[in-house]
């Protein structure tokens, strides 16, 4: 079970950390990008676009590692929530956009691309969350067992 | 074990900004700041009037906006109706004028999208956008009227 966790850990922090190493290269890209969301002004978005990736490599970094392990799944889950509010919120207004999550890889991603993709990551991060908790039933249940026999 | 989380977080965020403000300062000449517009491809309302009759003013506001009010001459050019507008502003364009697209104000949008549009569709060259659009041409001239 441990080496699923550890998969599910790269897994996450490795996506984290590629969709922030491409933004981070070209970050006046993802300064557009993230104006065509017409929700911030430009002066914001631009000092966003050069902070944003590197928070994201960061904190993936920290998810791989296992160090400031909880302080790196808060900031990634608050991430990701607020980008499937931002790609919603574009998509009910009308706006016709693209995410720039993964620079030009996800250019060409619709709507419902970008949602399945998104909750995939919410609910890997979800379960990262509960690992402790499930660790702990667990070890719960061997020792009511243990105690039985 | 929720502060730990919240004081780990704090320290990422510290952390994240030292290679942002690096980069930032590494790309500083090379990032428009403060607007979406390069500085070369903006105008000033004395250099656009400075240009007299080699400038064509193009409203990229709605039509109504357009009706209420708009700068002496200028052309109606919007993406609600862009098709229509722009074939009634492209007998009007020559290559020696210069094209100055202004919006509502300098962090607007729409100047900048037609602008654009003029340079990749119609290939369009010299196209300038007016800084602090509307807003600043009203102003200036209020100020001149005075």
């Amino acid at each position: 079970m441990k080496i699923f966790w550890r998969i599910l850990d790269v897994l996450v922090g490795g996506i984290f950390i590629y969709a922030g190493a491409l933004k981070a290269l070209d970050p006046v890209q993802f300064a557009n990008m993230i104006d065509n969301y017409k929700t911030l002004p430009w002066f914001v978005g631009v000092r966003l676009a050069f902070y944003l990736p590197w928070l994201e490599i960061v904190c993936g970094l920290t998810v791989i590692f296992q160090f400031l392990y909880r302080g790196g799944l808060s900031i990634l889950t608050a991430l990701i929530a607020v980008f499937i509010g931002a790609t919603v919120a574009a998509e009910m207004r009308g706006l016709d956009i693209t995410c720039g999550c993964f620079g030009h890889a996800s250019q060409h991603w619709s709507f419902p691309q970008h949602m399945v993709f998104d909750l995939a990551i919410l609910i890997a991060l979800v379960l990262l969350w509960s690992r402790p908790k499930l660790l702990h039933q667990r070890q719960a249940i061997h020792l009511h067992n243990d105690k039985k026999d | 074990m929720k502060f730990r989380a919240v004081r780990e977080g704090l320290l990422l965020i510290a952390l994240a900004a030292l290679p942002a403000i690096g980069e930032g300062l590494y790309l500083r000449d090379k990032v428009s700041w403060q607007s979406s517009i390069p500085p070369s491809e903006l105008v000033t309302v004395d250099q656009a009037k400075a240009w007299g009759d080699g400038t064509i003013w193009v409203d990229a506001r709605s039509d109504e906006e357009f009706a209420n009010d708009h700068v002496p001459g200028a052309f109606s050019l919007n993406e609600d109706h862009w098709n229509e507008l722009l074939l009634q502003f492209l007998p009007n364009w020559s290559p020696d004028k210069k094209v100055v697209v202004y919006c509502s104000a300098e962090s607007c949008n729409a100047a900048r999208d037609v602008a654009k549009r003029l340079g990749d569709e119609a290939r369009l060259k010299d196209i300038f956008i007016l800084q602090g659009g509307w807003e600043e041409w009203v102003k200036k001239n209020r100020r001149e009227v005075e």
